[in-house]
């Protein structure tokens, strides 16, 4: 369907704001069904523990870390709470 | 060398970001006279460590992903016998949404939805937004078949 088509039937006469809501509703869409899923790949680096989620990402599923040993990604847990830092080189 | 990472890393959300924590259970030892011991100044028990090494594309996300909204072929139609190549496009009016047919049309009510927001409309507005998400359910549906079946009781009519 185009746009086109669909500002015809829904009686939108501005293309911009058309695009804008289109976007809109597919993000509303993908927040609560998996209809695209992906996967993103990103480096550890010793030392540093905070990383950032993946830009056009929505929702999250899951989070492995690759084991070296037998090469696989493995789903890891979360923590809920914050865990109690005794001693910590990054403060806060 | 990262071994059973199921069990030996834990993550945290914190706002935008994640935090990766490294398990460790043990303690600092020494060999003294052929005995390994624990030193006594150091920690030991379990605690919780940042990352300690350089794993190369090491840490995984899955999700589901913003998808190129506007393409420029109909993705619902077949090109010859195979699926047709999107690619994505800048939306113009005569640019194709990337959509099945059946969450286009709930994007069309999601616009009338929308439309009658703007107008004070609420009554619209819900009705338009309880179709929405029927199409989308219907959509979800589609891709699945589950059958039901109820045991009939010894003195049912057969």
């Amino acid at each position: 369907m185009t746009v086109l088509e669909m500002m015809e039937r829904s009686g939108m006469k501005n293309t911009t704001l058309t695009v804008a809501w289109i976007k809109d509703a597919i993000h509303l869409m993908q927040s609560s069904y998996d209809d695209n899923v992906a996967t993103w790949k990103t480096s550890i680096t010793d030392g540093t523990r905070e990383y950032p989620f993946p830009a056009n990402m929505i929702k999250l599923s899951s989070i492995s870390i690759k084991d070296t040993t037998d090469s696989k990604y493995k789903k890891i847990k979360r923590i809920v709470h914050e865990p109690i830092v005794t001693e910590d080189r990054d403060p806060e | 060398m990262s071994y059973d990472t199921n069990k030996t890393w834990l993550y945290r959300i914190v706002g935008r970001n994640i935090h990766l924590w490294q398990y460790l259970d043990g303690a600092n030892t020494d060999t003294l006279g052929g005995h390994r011991i624990k030193l006594p100044n150091e920690y030991y028990g379990s605690q919780l460590i940042y990352p300690d090494e350089d794993i190369t594309n090491g840490l995984r996300f899955e999700g589901t992903a913003f998808i190129e909204p506007f393409v420029g072929v109909d993705p619902n139609e077949l090109d010859g016998s195979d699926n047709p190549t999107l690619t994505g496009e800048t939306a113009t009016e005569t640019s194709h949404i990337n959509l099945s047919r059946m969450l286009s049309l709930a994007v069309v009510d999601y616009l009338k939805a929308q439309l009658a927001d703007r107008k004070g409309e609420i009554d619209r507005k819900e009705y338009y937004m309880r179709e929405f998400w029927k199409k989308v359910g219907d959509n979800e549906s589609n891709k699945r078949k589950t059958s039901m079946s109820f045991p009939s009781s010894p003195h049912a009519v057969r």
